[in-house]
């Protein structure tokens, strides 16, 4: 359960203060799948970066089931990323120099798992994610479609409360970004919290719930009618 | 992520980028290698000269007469060395530690045999000399008591002088050889303890030989005792058994002009030692410069990796990666590569004094010592030159690594 209340972001200060999100309350359940548009420069990147412990607020409060995390510090913000988000970025951003099996099991070195268990867990997520021959092949060798299912594997392999998606399908054609949707669609049918940033209404019209950003502020919170 | 974890990390970074790691380690493989030969050829002389010094008889030391007084009614004075006597020698060889006292005198001798003509060494010896100097008997009898006591014109060869002055099937002992055209009967053969560097000296290379001692004096009108060598019991007392050895040689023989001393080898090895001191510390300060600018090469590419690899920094603080495990792992990278230049130097060391082996006239020595400084020292450059490019890639704050292009 994430909750935002009266939460704010400034950068800068003084005169040069240039304030991004301006008061923003916001609950999305567990097992929410969730759309956030918005406009490039409305705060919605902003908002996803705090909702990710990759950023802290300036003001306002927090919580994530329950528990407020404005007083965390930069390593306990680390282990909250680690342990409760699950990002996928729209360039992918996989190492490499890593294979696929790798790749995925990069979160369980930073959360010490054994050896063991992170190839166990790393071969089930992509076979879950139909990649089960591609667990040996470098990112080079992968498509685009099969780099996003390598990441999104990542993405769950902590079995993080919420799965953060920033532009899913940004580089990826029409039906490849469709599978990689219905993917994700699949997961939060599976009781995942999925949080998708987008810009493209076709996209967040897999969603069940799509809050739109302007200005620093919500000004749409609607549930989407299939 | 555990140390070995990171350390394989570290070792396919640094694998992916081969020559880059090469050049980068050069300074280091360098400065370890040249101190590790530069030390290793410095013991191989050392031990050379010290076998060299002592290699004849490890436990003797000789003595010498040394004048106190050089002047006489304002005139240079020359004081001649008193007179020692074989009874004098048995009562030095009662001072605790002294197994045995050798006196002995020696002359050139023009040796004819078989149409062969050799200048050649004659030592003058007792009957002790050959069991104390661990002499081997090939052929014959050792020289005894009775052929110093008659002055009995008797010789041992050595096998050196048997091989080239008489025939393979010739009778050595019994024979009757020339010496300054007088003639001499051989009694024994003994194998030559000529040191390998001498025989291929023209004036050693015939071998030496052992005659009476009371034979030589009178052959060549000197001294019966014209050398003295003191054997300890224990090589590790040889200095203190020769010092107080030559103070009961100086007692018993009365000079009031001169005394006897011992002959202190380790001053020459003390000598040589702080001489080799001066050359390994500028040597090792040169080094050291090496290694300075092999650890600022490595910062410097670390700087560069660091900048290289902001997204990966970036992805990985994303993934849960703290603060202390990035710098961790490119601590790590930087040991790792620094080390592996300080393995690599010591590998190369190991090549070139192997080498140098074969063409020095001594074998250097590579000393442990300086091999296990040699990698804590490379360590240590990857941790101190590490530390800067790792701690700006734990401060990468990820939104901003991963948005670098």
């Amino acid at each position: 359960m994430i909750r935002l209340s009266q939460l704010t972001k400034t950068y800068g200060s003084g005169s040069l203060a240039v304030p991004v999100l301006r008061g923003i309350d916001l609950e999305i359940g567990d097992g929410e799948f969730v759309a956030i548009m918005g406009p490039s420069g409305s705060g919605k990147s902003t908002l996803m970066n705090i909702i990710g412990f990759l950023d802290k607020q300036t003001g306002g409060t927090y919580s994530l089931n329950g528990e407020d995390v404005k007083q965390a510090n930069e390593k306990q913000l680390a282990g909250l990323r680690n342990k409760h988000i699950g990002f996928v970025f729209q360039q992918f951003f996989l190492l490499p120099r890593l294979n696929a099996q790798k790749n995925v099991e990069t979160p369980l070195l930073y959360a010490g798992i054994s050896k063991k268990e992170r190839t166990a867990r790393a071969l089930g997520l992509l076979n879950k994610v139909g990649l089960k021959d591609r667990t040996g092949h470098l990112p080079s060798e992968l498509s685009g479609g099969q780099k996003q299912r390598v990441a999104i594997a990542r993405a769950l392999v902590n079995q993080p409360t919420v799965i953060l998606a920033d532009e899913p399908t940004g580089a990826l054609d029409s039906k490849t970004g469709a599978q990689i949707m219905d993917l994700l669609t699949e997961l939060n049918r599976e009781g995942k919290t999925v949080i998708i940033v987008t810009h493209e209404e076709e996209i967040a019209a897999y969603t069940d719930r799509i809050i739109v950003l302007r200005d620093g502020l919500i000004v749409e919170d609607r549930k989407v009618t299939s | 992520m555990n140390l070995w974890e990171s350390f394989t990390l570290a070792l396919s970074s640094i694998w992916n980028h081969k020559i880059r790691s090469i050049l980068t380690m050069l300074g280091i493989i360098i400065g370890v290698s040249a101190v590790i030969i530069v030390v290793a050829i410095g013991d191989g002389a050392r031990q050379q000269m010290a076998d060299d010094l002592f290699s004849t008889d490890e436990n003797a030391i000789p003595l010498y007469f040394e004048q106190t007084t050089y002047e006489e009614n304002g005139e240079m004075m020359w004081v001649e060395p008193p007179a020692v006597t074989g009874e004098q020698l048995d009562a030095v060889k009662e001072v605790a530690g002294v197994k045995y006292v050798l006196g002995t005198n020696s002359g050139w001798g023009t040796m004819n045999h078989n149409e062969h003509t050799a200048d050649m060494e004659i030592i003058g010896v007792d009957n002790q000399y050959f069991i104390a100097k661990d002499l081997t008997l090939l052929e014959g009898r050792r020289l005894n008591t009775r052929d110093n006591d008659s002055y009995s014109r008797v010789a041992m060869i050595d096998s050196l002088t048997r091989e080239n002055m008489f025939a393979p099937d010739e009778e050595a002992v019994g024979a009757i050889i020339d010496i300054n055209d007088n003639p001499y009967k051989v009694v024994g053969v003994y194998e030559s303890t000529l040191p390998p560097e001498f025989r291929h000296m023209e004036e050693f290379s015939n071998g030496q030989m052992l005659m009476p001692r009371t034979l030589i004096s009178m052959m060549f009108g000197s001294p019966e005792i014209d050398t003295i060598n003191v054997i300890a019991e224990q090589p590790d007392n040889l200095t203190e058994t020769g010092f107080a050895a030559a103070e009961k040689l100086t007692e018993l023989t009365g000079s009031e002009e001169g005394m006897y001393v011992a002959e202190d080898m380790s001053a020459y090895v003390e000598e040589f030692d702080s001489f080799y001191m001066t050359i390994t510390l500028f040597i090792s300060s040169i080094a050291g410069i090496s290694l300075l600018v092999g650890g600022i090469g490595v910062m410097n590419i670390m700087l560069v990796s660091v900048t290289e690899r902001t997204r990966e920094i970036g992805l990985r603080k994303a993934l849960g990666a703290t603060r202390g495990q990035i710098l961790r792992q490119f601590l790590i990278e930087s040991v790792t590569l620094t080390s592996l230049g300080g393995l690599i130097g010591i590998g190369f060391a190991a090549l070139v004094t192997a080498v140098l082996a074969l063409v020095l006239p001594f074998s250097p020595i590579i000393n442990p010592v300086v091999v296990i400084i040699g990698i804590l020292f490379s360590s240590m450059i990857g941790i101190v030159f590490g530390i800067l490019p790792a701690n700006k890639a734990s401060k990468l704050s990820p939104i901003d690594a991963l948005r670098y292009e």
